[in-house]
């Protein structure tokens, strides 16, 4: 091997051990994928919380049993105000969800620049069989979830499937 | 014919908000007879034990998903003409076809309200 070809390749890894360090791979999964983890399960405690607040105030307002219109109305404020109280939460997870976009950025940066800088394509790892089966199964059976920008078919043309 | 408000109704969601939601938009509607399981395969056991006028089902749950507990219900002798309204928050027109070809009868996006839920029970169940 000429002394061209070896310091090409000490030059490579010396590249590649910039990239690798620039990936912050430690930082990443010590702090900002647990944060991101802790703040999406949160947001989906209080956005559950809230629904079931808002559900239980909706539920009782259904079945109010009042003997003068100034009770009933007294009741049904009361049940308002536990509702707009239970919306609070849009402003938190607002918040939270806004951290987890930004460490998706910063991961999604990182990624590419190291990408470009290492020059590699997407190759084909190694799936262990019980991830294969999921994954065969999540595209033959499951669906994919709401798609972003409302549905994909309307419900009149479902409806017009079914006429 | 005019809808049976006394048919018992399966509702199968793995979301427990989502069933207090259909529960009660069918409350509104009148019907009383609600019962509910988290996937296909409680569903399929409720089915067997329960004759039900209407399965109201979700697609994606495990350990069986919608679209399976479908196919179980159709290959079924004793459940095959059992009425079955998909409600699912994904509408792609591939989907929609494959339910339609696995003998869904109706087939509802989510979100949906009241008057939604209630066309299609009625034209599913008779009006």
């Amino acid at each position: 091997m000429a002394v061209s070809e070896l310091i090409e390749i000490a030059d490579y890894i010396t590249k590649l051990k910039r990239g690798i360090a620039a990936l912050r791979a430690q930082e990443l999964t010590r702090d900002r994928i647990p944060m991101a983890h802790d703040e999406l399960g949160s947001v989906v405690t209080a956005t559950a919380s809230a629904t079931n607040s808002i559900m239980e105030a909706a539920e009782a307002m259904m079945v109010i049993e009042a003997r003068t219109l100034d009770e009933y109305r007294a009741q049904v404020e009361a049940r308002i105000n536990d509702i707009f109280e239970a919306c609070a939460f849009q402003d938190i997870t607002g918040q939270r969800i806004s951290k987890v976009v930004d460490a998706l950025g910063q991961l999604e940066k990182r990624l590419s620049q190291f990408s470009t800088l290492v020059n590699v394509r997407d190759g084909e790892a190694e799936v262990d069989a019980e991830e294969a089966r999921r994954q065969a199964r999540r595209e033959t059976l499951l669906l994919n979830g709401p798609q972003l920008k409302g549905p994909a078919t309307p419900q009149d043309a479902i409806d017009a499937l079914f006429s | 014919m005019a809808l049976d408000l006394g048919m018992p109704i399966l509702v199968v969601d793995d979301y427990q908000t989502m069933v207090r939601i259909i529960r009660n938009l069918l409350k509104q509607l009148g019907f009383e007879d609600v019962d509910d399981a988290s996937d296909g395969t409680g569903a399929l056991a409720k089915l067997k034990q329960k004759k039900y006028g209407l399965v109201i089902s979700d697609w994606n749950m495990e350990p069986m998903t919608g679209y399976e507990l479908l196919r179980h219900v159709r290959a079924d002798d004793a459940l095959r003409t059992t009425p079955f309204i998909m409600v699912t928050a994904e509408s792609k027109t591939e989907n929609v076809i494959a339910a339609k070809k696995a003998g869904v009868n109706n087939y509802i996006v989510k979100p949906f309200n009241a008057q939604t839920l209630k066309t299609k029970i009625e034209a599913v169940c008779g009006a």
